[in-house]
């Protein structure tokens, strides 16, 4: 043996099986090292794509949520909308048919002369006391001509009687009142740009509107809600 | 001698190759985590949406029949009301439209005046 060789071949064997040790050690620290690293990555890796994903879906399903009660409520407005509607419906079907059927009536009026020329007369008056003119024009159904001047004459005493003025009213015989009228009066002043229209029809037409709130008391009773009665 | 050198080299060096399988599958198991998280995330997310989605679909048909409900109701409503109305109006007809003809043959002439 030289000299060289400072260990015994057990003591080469003994620093090898350390050197392998060593080796071996090292390597399975680095390994898990590297396992320990595997696994934290995981758990970030794994909630953050959770997490984002979550998020993302949360907010799409609030909107739809939102959508779907805002749906719901138009529904129930929609609904509550056409009911109304159907009601009133309902209650503007029986006053026209209460309008129409007054409509067929009006010539229940000039049945008897007497009620007919005192009506008359109450026409025109209204006409005299609206207009306060000294001159005024009268149209009315041809078939009335007659009763319609003895009316007006009777109606002038009054307004002189009740005003003290004299007031002139002519029957227009160019522009008579149309046939099918169930008859009353149009009084007009002003140089011809004013009339008040007191024919039955006119007068049954402003009923349409000015009637109304008593019509609806009387056929549907008072209004529960109704707050303001000036 | 340089036997004994070449059998000691190669037991390093097959210590070696033996370290670097070890590092080696250590660094698999990390490529097969990055993996497996995106995996599970992806089925915890499925899981959560079809959550969610149960639960909408639960509203929507909750509120359908609520809907429903609610339209079956006004109808019913709107049936009993127009009744009445019909009532009333078959029972006041008369006397409203005796009232209006009334109206319109009684002229006021001093009240005319008023305005």
């Amino acid at each position: 043996m030289s000299q060289i060789h400072a260990l015994s071949d057990d003591q080469v064997g003994q620093e090898l099986r350390k050197m392998t040790a060593f080796i071996r050690q090292e390597a399975e620290e680095k390994a898990r090292e590297i396992e320990i690293k595997a696994n934290e990555e995981f758990a970030i890796e794994k909630s953050k794509l959770v997490r984002q994903e979550t998020d993302a879906i949360d907010s799409a399903y609030a909107k739809k949520f939102k959508q779907a009660q805002m749906s719901q409520q138009i529904t129930r407005s929609t609904v509550a909308n056409k009911t109304r509607l159907k009601v009133l419906g309902a209650r503007q079907e029986l006053l026209d048919d209460i309008f129409e059927a007054a409509s067929a009536q009006l010539g229940e009026a000039t049945s008897s002369q007497d009620r007919y020329k005192d009506i008359l007369k109450g026409l025109i008056l209204e006409g005299f006391y609206a207009m306060n003119e000294p001159e005024l024009v009268l149209r009315a159904r041809k078939a009335d001509y007659d009763v319609v001047r003895q009316a007006s004459e009777a109606a002038s005493a009054e307004y002189k009687e009740k005003t003290e003025k004299d007031v002139k009213a002519t029957i227009d015989e160019e522009n008579p009142v149309a046939e099918g009228s169930a008859g009353g009066v149009i009084i007009v002043g002003g140089n011809g740009k004013i009339d008040i229209d007191n024919t039955f029809e006119a007068r049954l037409n402003l009923l349409k509107d000015s009637a109304l709130p008593a019509m609806r008391k009387a056929l549907f009773g008072e209004n529960p809600n109704r707050k303001f009665f000036d | 001698m340089s036997a004994q050198n070449s059998a000691g080299i190669q037991t390093l060096l097959d210590a070696e190759r033996d370290a670097s399988k070890i590092v080696q599958k250590a660094r698999e198991y990390r490529t097969k985590r990055v993996r497996e998280a995106r995996d599970e995330a992806k089925k915890e997310i499925e899981a959560y949406k079809a959550q969610k989605e149960a639960e909408f679909k639960k509203f929507e048909a909750e509120h359908t029949q609520g809907n429903k409900a609610a339209q079956d109701e006004a109808d019913a409503e709107a049936e009993a009301r127009i009744r009445e109305i019909k009532e009333s109006g078959s029972k006041n007809r008369e006397q409203v439209i005796k009232d209006l003809l009334h109206a319109v043959f009684t002229p006021v002439p001093e009240a005319m005046a008023a305005h």
